[in-house]
């Protein structure tokens, strides 16, 4: 057991001093707060776990991309740099901005072109782009709202997969907003925000792909 | 009592077979090489020297000495362009570089003395830092540093070391060695005195300088003073007039279709020296053009916007190798072109508290893949406008890094002019803004709406919280609309308004 952890140190001293070599910045590691002491309150650890995905899934005003820019603002709170890779294009920014959310620091990316596969593809640019900024390390934080309706499971996973070896590799905390009936992601905390009643209702989704979550 | 003013220190790098070095630079390795003029060989490789080639021998005799020499004409034109290339990189060490045609570039090497260091520790180290700026733009070049430009230049072209240093006052006896040909001497005045024996640059230091002044007027007294290691001529400053551009040929057509990694690396190398001729200016290329030659006509260009000014040719490979990659060409690649398209001033990083230089440097790498991707306006922040209309209630900005944080400190003494205050948000808006807005049909009864049809469905009304109207811009496109917060059954809240001009109701946002 010892021996294993002092293996585990030993390599990840080894990552450190690779990524000082090719200049990479340090990986970020802990928990990023949500903002929101309620939402913190149900999450493992009291807040999203950096270096993975956390899927926010919910119907079109379930409160979804509210959570999201209370996390991008805490993150920018920490001195950090914050993107939202807006699929659909309707992040409105004044509102962001009225929750917080420094504009200046929020880098907006919308990937307009549709590629050649039509609307069966629209989602690869955006998916491109966040696994861009996830793993270059240089952002705290990256909201995705990309639909994902177009691909279907076979095609999305390892997609996703891309994703999450790319919030790990930048130690970024990476937010999927989903709509109901998306593909599975294999996120490691899934917030499901439900708008039917009169307040959003959170529930702790664990993923059964996920170690983090117990 | 006047104290009579230091000669200016001055660094000569020259490239000898200057039009040789260039030829091979912008091409692969190749064997036998000659560059010719006239049906004369001027310069050769060591390969083709070996097997009995010699500058002067005619293409005939060259030919028949090693039977696989590959010929280059001459061309004066590229020659000084690449000179005038080098000078420009030269920039970044020194305010006052001239160019020396047909081979060397002068530096004022006079403020390097003012580091603080050992003098001669801080020339060396600016021959160091020559050296390594030639060998980025592919030359071989060799160095002098003496009292005046013509010491100077007389001792790299004709010493033949890789490095050669007059320490100050120096001057003549390091001279006084060479062949009279190091001083360059207009041909009637070389030819007198070589007539009368005068053979080395000592030499003519030697004789009476009233004699050659009476004999060959102000050129007799110029070279009498060279001689002696005084030559107090300014240096002329260089100041390159256009962006600039390398090119690279690709011998043997190497196609893209089935490898980019050529195309790749010749791209590496140009970026090295475009990056180095910029970084001289003090300039940072914001749009690079590769334009990539197809053989045997037509060519592709790829137009890469960057995420910030920038003389990171590292940071421009990565979108540069993106793009490579992703191209399907009709025919092979036979050169490449890379050009500054724009550039602007560096702007010193503001970094936040907590960021550090390898954060802003990721960063430039993966906005610079993104925007060759995705295209500029895809990446923006965005500054909150002061408009009544919800859709231009702002507006989209170039997203800087160094863009403060919140709780970042402007520094009083910076000088900079503080920024107006952005106009607070207003309350009460939807995180989403729906462009364009979708069409809602209201049903009630009384003038009570009671359910609202979105795409189709009916949804029933749980709250409505209203009017904020919100009108003007007569001036353009008047509007005025009636704005109504809503509690959608199934839906959520949503952002709906009422046209005053019609009546009709939109959906407008989603508070999401």
């Amino acid at each position: 057991m010892g021996a294993t952890t002092r293996q585990q140190e030993i390599l990840e001293e080894l990552r450190r001093q690779i990524r000082r070599l090719e200049h990479r910045p340090a990986r970020r590691e802990g928990l990023l707060s949500c903002g929101r002491p309620e939402v913190d309150a149900l999450l493992p650890g009291g807040g999203f776990p950096r270096g993975s995905l956390c899927e926010l899934r919910g119907g079109p005003a379930s409160g979804k991309t509210g959570l999201a820019l209370a996390a991008l603002c805490q993150a920018q709170s920490e001195g950090g740099l914050a993107a939202f890779v807006d699929g659909p294009g309707e992040l409105y920014p004044p509102a962001a901005s009225s929750l917080g959310v420094n504009l200046s620091r929020l880098l907006f990316v919308r990937p307009g072109h549709i590629p050649r596969g039509g609307a069966r593809d629209a989602a690869l640019p955006g998916l491109w782009a966040a696994e861009v900024l996830l793993g270059s390390g240089a952002f705290s934080a990256v909201a995705v709202d990309v639909s994902l309706s177009g691909l279907s499971s076979a095609r999305a996973e390892p997609l996703l997969r891309r994703l999450r070896t790319a919030a790990e590799k930048g130690g970024t905390v990476a937010l999927l907003l989903c709509r109901p009936g998306a593909p599975t992601i294999p996120a490691a905390v899934r917030i499901d925000l439900d708008a039917v009643r009169l307040r959003p209702s959170l529930r702790i989704a664990p993923d059964e792909e996920s170690p983090h979550v117990a | 009592m006047s104290r009579e003013r230091a000669p200016p220190r001055v660094l000569a790098i020259a490239v000898p077979d200057l039009p040789l070095q260039r030829s091979l630079r912008s091409r692969p390795p190749a064997g036998a090489l000659a560059v010719v003029s006239e049906g004369l060989v001027l310069h050769v490789v060591a390969v083709a020297r070996a097997a009995g080639v010699r500058p002067g021998d005619s293409l005939v005799q060259a030919r028949a000495a090693c039977a696989g020499l590959e010929v280059v004409p001459l061309d004066a034109a590229a020659d000084r362009a690449a000179l005038c290339a080098l000078a420009e990189a030269l920039l970044s060490l020194s305010p006052a570089v001239e160019v020396s045609p047909p081979d060397a570039v002068l530096l004022d090497a006079t403020g390097a003395r003012l580091s603080g260091a050992d003098p001669a520790e801080a020339e060396r180290e600016l021959a160091n830092g020559a050296l390594r700026l030639c060998a980025a733009m592919g030359f071989e070049g060799r160095i002098a540093v003496a009292d005046g430009k013509g010491v100077a230049l007389a001792l790299a072209r004709h010493t033949g070391r890789e490095r050669t240093r007059a320490a100050p006052g120096e001057g003549a006896r390091v001279l006084s060695s060479l062949p009279l040909a190091a001083l360059e001497l207009p041909a009637g005045m070389a030819g007198w005195l070589a007539a009368v024996g005068v053979e080395s640059v000592g030499a003519l230091a030697a004789l009476p300088a009233e004699g050659l002044a009476q004999r060959f007027g102000a050129a007799g007294a110029a070279a009498a003073r060279l001689a002696r290691g005084i030559d107090p001529r300014p240096l002329v400053p260089f100041a390159p007039e256009t962006f600039p551009h390398e090119e690279w040929d690709l011998e043997g057509e190497v196609g893209v279709l089935s490898s980019a990694e050529p195309v790749i690396f010749a791209a590496k190398r140009l970026a090295d020296r475009v990056a180095a001729r910029l970084a001289g200016r003090g300039l940072g290329a914001s749009r690079l053009r590769l334009t990539l030659r197809l053989d045997p006509r037509g060519e592709e260009r790829l137009d890469l916007p960057l995420a910030r000014p920038s003389t990171d040719a590292a940071a421009w490979l990565v979108p540069l190798r993106e793009r490579i990659s992703g191209l399907r060409l009709p025919a092979p690649v036979r050169a490449l072109d890379l050009a500054v398209v724009e550039a602007a001033e560096v702007p010193a990083e503001q970094l936040a508290v907590g960021d550090r230089p390898e954060v802003a440097r990721a960063l430039e790498v993966a906005l610079s893949r993104l925007s060759a991707r995705l295209g500029e306006r895809s990446l923006f922040a965005a500054e909150a406008a002061d408009r009544h209309r919800p859709e231009m209630a702002y507006r989209a900005t170039p997203f800087r890094s160094g863009a403060p944080p919140a709780t970042a400190m402007r520094h009083p003494a910076s000088g900079a002019k503080p920024l107006p205050p952005a106009p607070d948000p207003p309350p009460g808006r939807p995180t989403r803004l729906l462009d364009p807005p979708r069409p809602v049909v209201a049903t009630g009864e009384g003038g009570r709406i009671s359910t609202l049809r979105i795409d189709g469905v009916p949804r029933a009304v749980l709250s409505l919280v209203g009017p904020e109207r919100l009108a003007g811009e007569w001036w353009h496109e008047p509007f005025e609309r009636d704005y109504y917060r809503v509690r959608l059954e199934g839906l959520g809240e949503a952002w709906i308004y009422r046209d005053g001009r019609d009546g009709r109701l939109w959906l407008h946002g989603l508070f999401d």
